[in-house]
Parts: structure tokens; C-alpha cells; sequence
């Protein structure tokens, strides 16, 4: 029922693969340099504050009712979404759903302390009264309320030309039926072909007690395509998805039959495939979706959280040579339409680009507003939490290495006996210990240089700082995944996104039969 | 607070029918939670909330749809329903689609379950606190810890529903849990963690909390100076407490929908011998005071308990309305509740002793299944097994192989049931398992 420290990733296949700042008023926060205060609009006609029925007297009180015990910093985080789910199988859908799920999150902050607390129900005496719960971690003097609001103006990373809200379920259908049929004429040896679509639009305003006001409209859409083959009386079934902060038009016929590709080619391939030899071997990392490297090697442990209590293998050593200076990695909120974009975190802080390592020493960690204050740091950007129901911290959003000088040619030139690793469904990192683990579904055998076969369902295990120092060559063919990648941490699940130039890691276990 | 709920759910079903389903089902809910943590000498966080929600299943002309929301207002509900009703005309048309048959929910056992402890509502501020500094103390007594997080949640819920044809119901249940995690310092930057939590229906009959705290503490201690052991075949011991995942693993897909969707090595197995004849894996939804313990499923289907496994030989799967009619299987339920597994004899060093050498693992990192094939390949840390005796901490390695095959060599299973998860296990004991590592 509780998880020790460690993180997950996943990226949710189908059935059979089992998974997959509150600028503190000590921050004079004004953002891209936009007029404030004078020039807005009262912030009753913001079409937040009217979405939420809340106004500037409701959202002051709530936050002297916060720091009416005293605070460092304090939020109120005001969240809905609307999430709609279709399915379809044996050629049918028929299965749809929808959920709304609305609330406010209320946060006092004392240092390093929090008091949360949340409520579904959005009336006055329901918000006072979570505040005064979320107040009860303090018990010093009062902090008087901001003179005025300050909104932050809309960021445009994922501005979508037709909400989701727009899109009925007739026009939807004949995707599903479209990528099903294109599936289904793809190979006659396939038996079963599922489609999972869903799509999202959150709104969130955040209020905080420095007096900054930041909302955001946030789409999310992703399509899933689950295949089941039957070659002799074999069966094997694989899976390819789709994702990203995107509107309707995004699912383009090309897309769809890319989708459709992808899952039937990963589920056929498995009908040849092996598993690799067990033990140390070097991996070359296909270029995208090995980015999963890179999330559990590398993110987790610069996750600011983990650093400041000192848990963290990365806890000492910023400004140290941690790779080969060819490697240089990003966790930014500014990529357009990536899962992992934000124009605005969940603690009201702008989104923005964070360089972790750069030509291998390694730069900064995430911060979610706290340990921005614990570090004197600006915040990055990165506070963020699955819900109204959690309280911020730090996260990754979209992690990707910049291209290297090698090329892929070389690097499997270069291995006498190793593997590719290609697609995967899932990973997970020890913060302290370092060990971090990626699932390769589909991959490549390499004996002396050549590409010998495919190999399937192969767990790889490494140390994250032994896997950097181990990265020999990186080549320029950098690219973002494009399917849906979620990272979980203490129970709170958020979108992430990640990439990475093709990369060779000169030795990691791998799982495999038979050394 | 039982009647309120069941009340909410009965109007949203009169509400669906009169926007236009035939049939409709809906359940309300309602949570309470209260969690701190600590850490290393102060409160770190204290959160605190009651949550509640409501989801519908429409049937509307054979189609189907389902929907949830928390947002329970009058005129937003009546509006939300009324879309949703519009909204499953437009899907197509299935037979199976179908609400629940009505003799599935005849009976119902009597509610002996004891899920709920009145007690836990009178836990206060002071009691949490004193919880939290007791395992604080028993975490810090190492020199080598850097940072131990301790903590105490506690949760009443409640839920109810209500359908068209017939069912009603409400069930309740307490829960209070506690433990800690705690990071050492190791040789180099390496800072092994380890936790220790328990928890229950009830207050009473857990652990003293400071022995909890220095489980976790114990439990970190000894990885230290893990290192990677050798690619092996060995005889692998899987600890009580990281059991439930192979566990679960091997039973992920031993339900109608996998095998409809030929995505199970289930699949034509009921009545065959599967694994080991060592393993019997009963479905018990009326143990008193468990953890996933109900007095009906999610489709009101009257729960009974229902051997999975009975000594190697499939018996049932887990089969719900839609895929039962699908699959022409009888529905017995479509989720699971307690996974009971017949012990054997003998706590952990029984078995090592048993064993002699071999590699005992007491926890999973990563990893994953095909759960069409069984093929899996799983991250593992735990202890060389030498001469019978706790050896030298490991870690960085993988398991690699078939679940069908991996447990048809469960060779015998410990009397060390772990009482702390929906899945009953003893420690297992498997033979010729391939193991990555130097």
C-alpha cells in the first residue's frame, strides 16, 4: 500500500503488459515582463475566475484565512478537468466515458514544512474551512494578504485551435475505425486489434499569498493501438501510442497509419524474437524513447526534493564532472505540444528550460519553490502535482540530451557482442542507492558489429552516475518520443516527456537467458 | 452517512433513467484521510481532506457508457447525465453490453467483515505526533543515517450503490497505517534506502511502532556494501514481503478479458495443471478484516470465496458480465479481492537452511511481463543465501525467464505469511532461475 523511495515510469500499453511556489511573497514575481496590476482586467471577468465562480474579495480571504498562523508562502490551487475515454474492440466501440473531476488545493508552507488540504466542493465555507486545516501546520503571527492580484498573462506552448470540449464523439469514431481498419490490413496473421483513445482539458488557477494570479488551459490527448497476432498457434501481442497536448486535427491519416505501423511491426517482430544473453553487456540506446535513460538515470536523482534532505546519490556533487563532455541534458517545460509542456507550473512559477548537465558537469537540479528557497535559487519551473488532492514537487517534464558527435553506424561497428534497445514499456530508480532499471519490449541483437536478430522482453539494470561516465558516444539523430510517457513519485502521477540522440552506454545488466 | 450516499446513488440512477437510459448504475462515495510525515526531528507534512464522488453506468438503447464526476451540484449533476445519456447514442451497438444479471446479486454474506474500527476516528493530533517521534527515535539509532521519513495515515470510507434492477448497497471500512523510510550513508556516494510500513483495518493487533522503526532502520542497514552478484542459474528464495508482485505478475491475466482479447497464457488452462503442484491461490472476499475484503464486487455480484489455483490445476478466473458474455463464461467476478496462498512450513531461515546456497530477494525494482506469453524479466536486490545463512547483501541484478515456467518450479513455500497486502504469501522458494549480473 506504500511505496518506498523509488519513482516509476510508465507508459501505458494494453492489457497484457502489466504497465505500463508558490513564489513565495518574498519573489516579486512579474513574468515575460507583462504590464501588471493597472493594465489587467478586474479579475472578475478573468474567464478562470468565472469558470470557478471566485472573485478577488473570495480569493483574499482564502489566503488571510491561510496565513492567519503565519507563512512563509501559501497557495490555493483551483483545478478542472474533463477527461473523455472511447474504446474500441472486435471492431465495435462500445465503450465511452467521461469524468469531471473539480476541486482546490490549499498549501501553507513553513520552510520546509506543509499543511494541505483539499475540498471538492468550491463554496466559500468549503474553501475556508480547508484553508484554516491547511493553516493548522503554523502557529505563528499573521501574514497580511497581497495589496492587489497580479495576473500573469496565458502562455501559448500548447494554444489548440479547437478545444476538446468542441469535439463530439461522432467526429471521433471514425479515427478509432480508421486506425483499426488500417491495423487490421497490415499483416493476415492478426487476430485482435484495440483502440484506446483519450483526451483532456484541465484548467487550473493558482492564487498565491506573494499575490500572484497564473492560470492555464492545458489539452492532452493520447491514442493507444493494442495488437494480438496468431502465427501457428502462437500468440503475441504489442502495442504502439501517440500523445501529446494537441487538439483534434493533430490526428492526421498519416499519424494514424505511423501508429498503426508501429504497433503491428513491434507485435510481428516478437514472433522472431530471442532473449539476450544475461550479464554485462554495452547497449546501444535507440534515438527517441530511450530518453527513459535519461528519467530514471539522471532526472530522479537531480530532483531538488531528494538533494535537499540529502538523499539524493547527485546530493554532492553540482559542479562536478558526472559525463563525457560530449553529453549535455535538459529538462524543460518549453517544448510546444510535448506532454511534458507547461507554461506555467503547478505553484504559479513560468515554465521554463533547465540545462541539468552541460558538456558533462553537471549544472542544476529541479526545484519546486522550496527548494528553490533552501538553495537561493530561482525556481525552475518544475513544481508540479498530479492533482488538486497533492502538493507540489519537484518533477521532471520534458528531458532529452542535445546531439552528440558520433554516429549510430559506428557505435554498432564498435560492439562485438551487445544489444539495441528499441521500444519500452517501463522504468524505476533508488534515489540513494542510484540503481535504476528500464523494460526493453523490443530490441536488436549485435554480434562482431552487425545486426544479428531481434530480442524481446529484456530488463535492463544499472547506477545511474556509473551508466553517465559509461555513455561513449552519442550521435546527432536527437528526437523527442512521441508516445505517452507518465512518471510517478510518492503517489502522484504527471505527464512527462523525454528524448535522446542514438547513445551507446559501454556496459549495463543486462536480463536476459544463457551468458 | 451510509443512507446519504446510497440516497445519492438511487437519484443519479432515476435521474439517468428519466434523461433516456433503460438501465443505470451508480455508486457514491465518500473518503476521509489524515496523513503526517516527519522527518528527522520535525513535522514535514500534514494533510488532511474528505473526498467524495459519484459514477454512473448508462444503458442507453445497447450501448454503454460510464462516467464519474465530483462535481455533485444539483443542476450540474441533472446537466452532466443528460449529455452523457446524448453522448452514448452515439456509440454502437453491442449485445453484450449488458447490466448485470439481477441473480448475481442474490446472496449476499452477511457482513461479519470487521472492516471497520471506530477507534480510528479518535486518533488526534498528539496520537499521530507521538506515533511519528516514536518511529523518528527508532529510525535515527545508526550513525550512518543521513534522513529517515516517518509516517502515519489513517482513512474511513464509505461508498454505496444503487441500480435499475435491483441492487442496493453500502459497504465501510477503516484503515491506519504507519512506518518509515530511511537513507543511509554507504561507501562513495552510494546511499542505500529501505522502508518498513504496516497498517490494517483496525488499530489494534500491529507491531510496537518503535520495532517498526527499527525494522526500517535494520532493513537499510544491511545493504550496505551491496554489490552486484554473479550471471547465474540459482535456487532464489522470494522474501514474504516482495512475494505478492511475482504473485501478481503470474495472475495478471487469469481474468475473461485477457484471454477474449487472446492476450493470456490462462487461455484454455481451466481444468489444466499450470504451475507447481505446491500452489493453491484462493479469491477470499470475506476474510475478516482484509485489506481488498468486500461483501460485493463492482458489478453487485454477492461475493464468495473461489479457489484461482487448487495444487498446480487452474479452477477459476476472474470473469465479469461483459467478457463472461463474450467468452460464453459463467461471471464470477471481474476484479479480485484477497489472494489467499496456502502456506507451507518454516520462516525465512528455515528455508535457507532447506536451500543450503542460493540468492534470497527481498525486493523488486522495474521490470515487467508479457502477459500473453509470460515471458518477464525483473530488477532484484537482496542477499546471497551461503551454507544456510543470511550471506552478503546484492543488488543491480536481474531474473529473467517464463512466469508458467518460473512457477512450475516452485518447489515450497514458507509458513511466513506477510499480513500487510491484498496478496496472502508466505515466502517462496523457486528452483533454476536464470539471474543477470557480473
Amino acid at each position: 500500500m506504500f511505496s518506498p523511495n523509488r519513482r516509476q515510469l510508465l507508459q501505458g500499453l494494453g492489457a497484457g503488459l502489466s504497465l505500463l511556489t508558490m513564489p513565495s511573497f518574498l519573489v516579486g514575481c512579474a513574468k515575460q515582463g507583462a504590464p501588471v496590476a493597472s493594465a489587467q482586467a478586474p479579475l472578475g471577468q478573468n474567464p478562470f475566475a468565472q469558470w470557478f465562480g471566485v472573485d478577488e474579495a473570495l480569493i483574499r480571504e482564502v489566503l488571510t484565512e491561510l496565513g492567519a498562523r503565519g507563512a512563509t508562502a501559501a497557495d490555493l490551487y483551483l483545478q478542472h478537468t474533463r477527461s473523455n475515454s472511447i474504446s474500441m474492440e472486435d471492431g465495435i466501440v462500445s465503450a465511452a466515458s467521461s469524468s469531471i473531476d473539480q476541486g482546490a488545493g490549499l498549501r501553507v508552507v513553513i520552510g520546509d514544512q506543509t499543511g494541505f488540504a483539499f475540498t471538492e466542493d468550491l463554496s466559500r465555507e468549503s474553501l475556508l474551512a480547508a484553508a484554516r486545516t491547511a493553516a493548522g501546520i503554523a502557529s505563528g503571527a499573521a501574514v497580511m494578504p497581497p495589496q492587489a492580484l497580479n495576473v500573469s498573462p496565458e502562455g501559448k506552448l500548447y494554444a489548440i485551435a479547437v478545444p476538446w470540449a468542441d469535439v463530439g464523439i461522432t467526429q471521433k469514431l471514425p479515427r478509432l475505425e480508421y486506425v483499426e481498419a488500417k491495423a487490421r490490413g497490415l499483416d493476415p496473421n492478426i487476430e485482435k486489434v484495440s483502440i484506446a483513445w483519450g483526451d483532456s482539458e484541465e484548467r487550473v488557477l493558482i492564487a498565491t499569498l506573494g499575490g500572484l494570479i497564473a492560470t492555464d488551459y492545458r489539452p492532452m490527448t493520447r491514442l493507444w493501438v493494442n495488437v494480438t497476432a496468431n502465427k501457428n498457434g502462437v500468440r503475441q501481442s504489442n502495442a504502439s501510442n501517440v500523445a501529446g497536448r494537441h487538439d483534434f486535427a493533430w490526428y492526421t491519416d498519416e499519424r494514424l497509419d505511423t501508429v498503426a505501423k508501429e504497433a503491428v511491426d513491434r507485435t510481428m517482430r516478437l514472433f522472431d524474437a530471442k532473449r539476450p544473453p544475461a550479464g554485462e553487456l554495452p547497449v546501444i540506446l535507440a534515438a527517441g524513447a530511450s530518453g527513459i535513460l535519461l528519467h530514471e538515470a539522471v532526472g530522479h536523482g537531480l530532483e531538488a526534493d531528494f538533494n535537499r534532505k540529502k538523499v539524493s546519490i547527485y546530493a554532492d556533487m553540482i559542479g562536478k564532472s558526472v559525463a563525457p563532455d560530449f553529453v549535455t541534458i535538459v529538462d524543460s517545460a518549453e517544448e510546444p505540444f510535448e506532454r511534458g509542456a507547461l507554461n506555467v507550473d503547478d505553484e504559479g512559477n513560468e515554465g521554463r528550460r533547465t540545462t541539468l548537465i552541460q558538456n558533462g558537469v553537471l549544472q542544476s537540479y529541479i526545484h519546486d519553490s522550496i527548494s528553490a528557497r533552501h538553495y537561493g535559487v530561482e525556481p525552475t519551473g518544475s513544481g508540479r502535482r498530479e492533482s488538486f488532492r497533492f502538493p507540489p514537487m519537484p518533477r521532471m517534464r520534458c528531458t532529452f540530451m542535445e546531439p552528440g558527435p558520433h554516429s549510430k553506424d559506428e557505435m554498432i561497428a564498435s560492439v562485438k557482442k551487445g544489444i539495441i534497445a528499441e521500444t519500452f514499456t517501463n522504468g524505476q530508480v533508488q534515489i540513494g542507492a542510484g540503481d535504476f532499471t528500464f523494460y526493453i519490449k523490443n530490441g536488436w541483437l549485435i554480434e562482431d558489429g552487425k545486426i544479428t536478430a531481434p530480442i524481446k522482453d529484456c530488463n535492463i539494470i544499472g547506477n545511474g552516475p556509473d551508466a553517465l561516465k559509461r555513455v561513449t558516444m552519442a550521435a546527432a539523430d536527437a528526437r523527442l518520443d512521441t508516445g505517452g510517457w507518465t512518471c510517478g513519485k510518492n503517489g502522484q502521477s504527471v505527464p512527462v516527456s523525454q528524448g535522446l540522440p542514438t547513445v551507446l552506454v559501454s556496459s549495463l545488466t543486462v536480463g536476459g537467458e544463457d551468458a | 452517512m451510509r443512507e446519504e450516499l446510497l440516497k445519492a446513488a438511487q437519484e443519479a440512477v432515476e435521474i439517468s433513467k428519466s434523461a433516456g437510459a433503460q438501465d443505470a448504475w451508480a455508486w457514491a462515495s465518500r473518503s476521509r484521510s489524515v496523513e503526517y510525515s516527519y522527518r528527522d526531528g520535525s513535522l514535514e507534512t500534514v494533510q488532511e481532506s474528505t473526498s467524495r464522488g459519484l459514477s454512473v453506468q448508462l444503458y442507453v438503447d445497447g450501448r454503454y457508457s460510464s462516467q464519474s464526476t465530483t462535481d455533485l451540484r444539483p443542476d450540474r449533476l441533472k446537466a452532466f447525465i443528460a449529455e452523457a445519456v446524448a453522448m452514448t447514442r452515439a456509440l454502437e451497438v453491442d449485445p453484450f453490453r449488458k447490466i448485470p444479471d439481477s441473480a448475481l446479486f442474490a446472496g449476499r454474506a452477511a457482513d461479519t467483515l470487521d472492516l471497520v474500527d471506530s477507534t480510528v476516528s479518535t486518533i488526534n493530533h498528539d496520537r499521530r505526533l507521538e506515533i511519528v517521534q516514536a518511529l523518528d527515535a527508532a529510525t535515527h539509532g545508526h550513525e550512518k543515517v543521513i534522513s529517515a521519513t516517518s509516517g502515519v495515515n489513517h482513512s474511513h470510507d464509505v461508498s454505496a450503490g444503487a441500480s435499475s434492477n435491483g441492487f442496493t448497497g453500502s459497504q465501510e471500512s477503516t484503515s491506519f497505517w504507519f512506518g518509515a523510510e530511511v537513507t543511509v550513508q554507504d561507501a562513495g556516494d552510494k546511499r542505500p534506502e529501505g522502508y518498513h510500513w504496516v497498517g490494517g483495518r483496525h488499530v489494534g493487533g500491529l507491531p510496537d511502532v518503535s520495532a517498526v522503526g527499527k525494522e526500517a532502520l535494520d532493513r537499510t542497514v544491511t545493504r550496505m556494501g551491496s554489490a552486484k552478484g554473479p550471471t547465474q542459474k540459482a535456487t532464489m528464495i522470494v522474501e514474504n514481503r516482495a512475494a505478492g508482485r511475482i504473485l501478481g505478475m503470474l495472475m495478471s491475466t487469469a481474468n475473461a478479458r485477457s484471454i477474449q482479447q487472446g492476450r493470456s497464457f490462462f487461455q484454455g488452462k481451466v481444468g489444466a495443471e499450470l504451475v507447481s503442484k505446491k500452489l493453491s491461490i484462493t479469491d477470499n472476499p470475506l476474510l475478516p478484516r482484509g485489506l481488498a475484503s468486500r461483501l460485493y464486487d463492482g458489478e453487485g455480484i454477492a461475493a464468495k470465496a473461489m479457489p484461482v489455483i487448487e495444487a498446480g490445476v487452474v479452477k477459476n478466473l476472474y470473469v465479469d458480465t461483459y467478457y463472461g458474455g463474450k467468452t460464453g463464461m459463467a461471471p464470477t467476478s471481474g476484479g479480485a479481492s484477497n489472494r489467499v496462498v496456502t502456506p507451507g512450513q518454516g520462516d525465512l531461515a528455515a528455508l535457507m537452511k532447506a536451500i543450503n546456497n542460493g540468492v534470497l530477494v527481498t525486493e523488486w525494482l522495474g521490470g515487467n511481463a508479457d502477459g500473453t506469453t509470460g515471458d518477464f524479466s525483473l530488477g532484484v536486490a537482496g542477499f546471497e543465501v551461503k551454507n544456510g545463512k543470511l550471506g552478503a547483501p546484492i543488488g543491480e541484478m536481474n531474473i529473467t525467464g517464463n512466469l508458467v515456467t518460473l512457477f512450475k518450479g516452485l518447489t515450497s513455500l514458507g509458513g511466513d505469511v506477510y499480513p500487510y497486502g491484498g496478496i496472502l504469501t508466505p515466502s517462496l522458494v523457486f528452483e533454476g532461475v536464470q539471474f543477470s549480473g557480473a
